[in-house]
């Protein structure tokens, strides 16, 4: 019994891991094609069949690159910051389900790696954590554009994470509940959360790309004025591990918002469908119609998070950096208010609507 | 020489050509009169009777001067050219200002319309068989025929024919020394007129006539006169070139410096043509009191031994009877130890020296070698300047050294015998002077300009040291030449070796001593 | 003195700011299908395709050669006179056997003729100067080397026949 639940823990964490890891180097890949396709241009298409090898051969370079420590840095800072920069958003994505549940063995799996009732929280707790190697790398490396990239994301986070919370909470009032898979089961019930709460929707997506790092919020690492920001010094496999944790980092905001507003892994239109056309065709019992479903659940969660992965590739080649005093302007003056507002709107609307 | 041989027509007035320097017009008698007056584009100047309309402005520097291809200072006027047309009021054509001898109240215009007119016909008419290959020929940059066909010649040619070609004489070595290209000729005829009344060798001759006039070398004898680098010089086209320069340096990049020729006694007056300090070339200075325009071939071909790579100009010091390159200090501190134990010192001082460091070195001698020395010049050539005689009745003379009375008014002795006698001897020499006699166990200090072959070839074994020494163009200093005229000169080139003043190495002979 | 401000009042849509958002990923959109199914991009992929400059494009040098394959270049230092990067180094020699259209013994020819690429500027004076149309400048663009010694080209890399006042290419 024990030993099962090891076992069914062991293949969800690999599963998850492998899934958001394998994503990165194909992620890489798609961003720099796709800028060049939306830019006119060709883009990588050098190593193997369309480009694709690339990121290996990216990795193959990074392995070999001298592992230089700047002198004077905080060397033990120097190397935590990069781990917990890929740690952090890994763990976050723990408590994001991504199926309802599957029966191997005739036994039940719930597919979410740590099943806690506070899940949300959890998520909110690792992904504050964020800030901390911007600041720990910006500090650490003994480097004054360094710092300004470290003290730019720090401010910028802690500005937008207050947006993104009063989303959160919007939506934690609707759903009555902390759990994702109470959100997900209460979202395919009802409706996606986003229809419910578009303007929490809107406020939220605006703050994960700021909480992300990305265009048009990348001014920790605003090229232009302070080379690259917090992660200068860092090169080799250390630089790499930053550029990963860029990507889970998304990976797990995809997820969130996906689980949050998008009814999570709950299957799409037609889907269900799917699901009896394939049970009755193979003529599955109660035990297969349930593992089909969780395929399929999974599956739907894959597109959403990769709907979302596009959209942040597709506004990075778009749209420009902000100013900072613009950047906090939009974070203090227009989506602070905005989600405030929101939370008293729905906090009534919801008040109402269950008398 | 072939003086005696033909009778040479000369013109009445003597012209000033050559180092006997006769002046223009001695004749006292006419000095007593008022002088009379040309006026020349206004401006009215005084001549002497006899002189030419180009003698009057060459003297009184009119304006710019009048375009010329045959006239030339030191040569008889022939006026075959037509370049140096004026115009002349009351006359009906215009005149050749080179052969019309000035007269009184003669009013004349050399930038009128007219004449521009004629300059310009005439250029046409130069051009209509010069080839125009000046990208190839050695003279463009410094070609008379370029300078007065920019300023003077038309912008298109009416000669529509194919062009006159000497296929034979294209490039004729007319001799080692000159080369011939005929098709660029203009038939000035001042190498003909110089071969006749200058080196009176009478060497070149101008032979058929009209489409067909070619210049070539009178006889068998071929092109043998000692005085052919002034063909090139005087030459107006590129027709007649130098063949120690031909193509080796466009003449634009050169740096032109005044120095003295130090081939021989007589010391002309030489501008040395040199790019990044390496000599391509001498060429004569006009100087009435010594060379007049010329220049002898023996001393225009003397910068091939300062440029030798042969020459010395590292410090060398015998090391195990082989001659090995090391600081000047090593080599001053070595020498000071084999003067300090030797038991008599002779220093000879070569009069190719100048004034100042024989002067310095009779002076500093006992100071600088720390015990007393004897001194004397050692010529090579001749005993004394007495015995100096003249080759031919130009220029070249039998003393080859520049500076023989010089060093003689410094009080020093000439060498007896030319043999040293002295333990230890320093040589000081600069190329030209002659190597003193010596006995095989001889110990010599080599001082100055001297070529490794010449130090191989010295009879004895016991060479302690060579200091190089800067050459005649390298420094500063003053010749006493055979007629007893000082000329003081300045370094034309920068010494990139080794080589030093002799100041500064009597300057560390006496430090420390 | 004082300055003019030229900023004007955003409209309510300016300020808005998701519509013109949504437009510019419209654009960018449009661009990205153009790419990703039509394959249409401006790129030029330049080791397989090259870029056809104009023949007036000054890219490296060259030394036209008549029909017997010998320079035309007659060493008379023009371009190395002009030249203001003195990337030129010629060596002149007396030619001894050729002869020209009419007849006439060529008399020089260069010893050597070495361009330094590095330090050549590429302003075409040569071209100008030289009175043989010897020294051309090509529509060549590729002179990277692997050494400073390679970009140093000499006469017999510089020598290549014409094609009116053109190099001549193999094609």
């Amino acid at each position: 019994m024990e030993y099962f639940d090891f076992i069914q823990l062991m293949a969800k964490i690999l599963l998850v891991v492998g899934v958001s890891l394998g994503v990165v180097p194909v992620m890489v890949w798609f961003e720099r094609r796709g800028a060049a396709w939306m830019q006119g241009r060709v883009g990588p298409n050098r190593v193997g069949p369309f480009g694709l090898l690339q990121p290996l051969a990216d990795v193959v370079k990074f392995i070999m690159k001298e592992d230089f420590v700047p002198k004077n840095a905080n060397k033990f800072y120097y190397y935590l910051a990069p781990l917990i920069a890929l740690i952090a958003p890994l763990c976050a994505l723990s408590v994001i389900p991504f199926g309802s549940k599957a029966i191997v063995n005739g036994q039940e799996v719930v597919l979410q790696i740590a099943q806690m009732d506070s899940g949300v929280i959890f998520i909110l707790a690792f992904a504050g954590l964020e800030v901390y190697p911007i600041i720990l790398a910006g500090w650490a490396s003994n480097n004054k554009y360094s710092v300004l990239g470290a003290l730019r994301g720090s401010s910028q986070i802690v500005s937008y994470e207050i947006s993104m919370g009063l989303a959160l909470l919007s939506m934690l009032i609707v759903y009555g509940t902390f759990n994702p898979h109470e959100m997900v089961a209460w979202q395919s019930e009802n409706y996606w959360g986003a229809l419910i709460n578009p303007f929490g929707a809107l406020v939220f997506l605006i703050s994960i790309f700021a909480e992300t790092n990305r265009l048009p919020f990348d001014l920790p690492e605003g090229e232009s004025e302070i080379v690259a920001g917090y992660h200068l010094e860092y090169g080799a496999m250390k630089f790499a591990l930053f550029f990963m944790a860029e990507y889970v980092a998304m990976i797990m905001a995809s997820a969130l918002i996906s689980t949050l507003f998008f009814g999570g892994y709950s299957l799409l239109p037609g889907m269900g469908t799917l699901v009896s056309m394939i049970s009755s065709q193979f003529g599955f019992g109660e035990v297969g119609v349930t593992n089909v479903t969780a395929v399929f659940q999974f599956i739907s969660l894959c597109s959403k998070v990769g709907f979302f992965m596009f959209l942040f590739v597709w506004i990075r080649w778009t749209l420009p950096r902000f100013r900072f005093d613009q950047l906090m302007d939009l974070g203090w003056k227009i989506l602070f208010p905005l989600s405030l507002i929101n939370l008293v709107v729905v906090t009534v609307m919801v008040y109402f609507l269950n008398q | 020489m072939s003086n005696n041989v033909h009778e040479i027509i000369k013109p009445k007035e003597d012209l000033n050509y050559s180092s006997e320097k006769k002046p223009i017009h001695s004749d006292s008698s006419v000095e007593a009169k008022p002088l009379p007056k040309v006026t020349i584009d206004g401006k009215t100047y005084e001549f002497k009777p006899g002189d030419t309309i180009m003698q009057v402005a060459e003297r009184y520097k009119v304006h710019e001067e009048i375009p010329r291809f045959c006239y030339h200072p030191a040569m008889p006027i022939a006026g075959t050219c037509r370049m140096c047309t004026v115009e002349v009021e009351k006359a009906p054509k215009l005149m050749t200002s080179c052969s019309t001898p000035a007269a009184d109240g003669m009013i004349v215009h050399t930038k009128s319309e007219k004449v521009l007119k004629s300059r310009t016909g005439v250029m046409d008419f130069l051009l209509t068989n010069h080839p125009l290959d000046c990208p190839v020929c050695d003279k463009a940059g410094e070609c008379e025929l370029q300078d007065y066909n920019f300023e003077y010649g038309p912008s298109h040619s009416n000669f529509k024919e194919e062009k006159r070609v000497y296929e034979d004489a294209t490039t004729k070595k007319l001799s080692d020394q000159v080369t011939l290209n005929m098709n660029r000729c203009v038939h000035c005829e001042r190498c003909v007129r110089f071969t006749d009344d200058v080196t009176k060798t009478n060497d070149l001759v101008m032979v058929n006539r009209g489409w067909h006039k070619e210049l070539d070398v009178a006889d068998e004898r071929g092109l043998f006169n000692d005085y052919q680098g002034c063909l090139t010089d005087f030459c107006p086209v590129g027709a007649l070139t130098w063949n120690d320069f031909r193509f080796k340096k466009r003449s634009w990049f050169l740096d032109k410096k005044a120095s003295v020729c130090d081939r021989c006694s007589k010391g002309c007056n030489i501008e040395v043509h040199s790019d990044r300090d390496v000599v391509y070339r001498y060429i004569p200075v006009y100087n009435e009191l010594v060379n007049g325009h010329w220049m002898c071939d023996e001393g225009r071909s003397s910068y091939n031994d300062l440029m030798d790579p042969q020459r010395i100009i590292s410090p060398l010091l015998n090391h195990n009877n082989s001659m090995t390159s090391t600081s000047l200090e090593t080599v001053i501190g070595e020498v000071k130890k084999v003067l300090k134990t030797a038991a008599s010192i002779q220093v000879v001082v070569g009069t190719d020296a100048t004034r100042e460091e024989a002067a310095l070195l009779k002076e500093k001698s006992t100071l600088a070698f720390g015990k007393p020395v004897t001194i004397n010049f050692y010529n090579g050539h001749i005993q004394t300047s007495q015995e100096d005689k003249k080759l031919d009745h130009m220029l070249r003379m039998t003393d080859k050294t520049p500076n023989t009375r010089g060093v003689e008014e410094t009080g020093l002795a000439p060498l007896p015998n030319g043999e040293l006698s002295s333990e230890v001897a320093i040589i000081f020499r600069n190329g030209r002077a002659g190597i003193p006699k010596m006995n095989p166990h001889q110990k010599v200090i080599l001082w100055g300009v001297w070529n490794i072959e010449e130090v191989k070839n010295l009879p004895t074994n016991n060479i302690i040291a060579v200091i190089p020494g800067l050459a005649t163009i390298e420094k500063e200093g003053s010749f006493k030449n055979t007629d007893g005229v000082v000329q003081k000169f300045h370094p034309a080139i920068q010494h990139r070796g080794g080589a030093v003043t002799v100041h500064h190495v009597v300057g560390l002979m006496t430090n420390n001593n | 003195m004082g300055t003019i401000n030229v900023s004007k009042k955003y409209t309510a849509k300016e300020r808005a700011y998701l519509p013109a958002i949504l437009i510019g990923m419209k654009i960018t959109m449009k661009r990205f299908i153009e790419g990703f199914f039509f394959r249409k991009h401006f790129t030029i992929l330049y080791p397989e395709k090259k870029r056809d400059y104009s023949d007036r494009f000054r890219g490296a040098h060259f030394i036209s050669v008549d029909e017997n394959k010998t320079e035309n270049c007659t060493a008379c230092f023009l371009c190395e006179t002009v030249c203001p990067a003195e990337c030129i180094h010629i060596v002149a020699d007396e030619r001894e056997e050729e002869t020209n259209i009419y007849g006439v013994k060529k008399e020089k020819k260069p010893l050597s003729f070495d361009i330094d690429l590095l330090r050549c500027c590429f302003c075409g004076f040569c071209e100008e100067a030289c009175p043989k149309d010897a020294i051309k400048l090509s529509t060549n663009y590729e002179m990277a080397t692997y050494s400073r010694d390679e970009a140093i080209v000499d006469l017999d890399q510089l020598k290549r026949p014409m094609n009116g006042r053109h190099e001549k290419k193999d094609n």
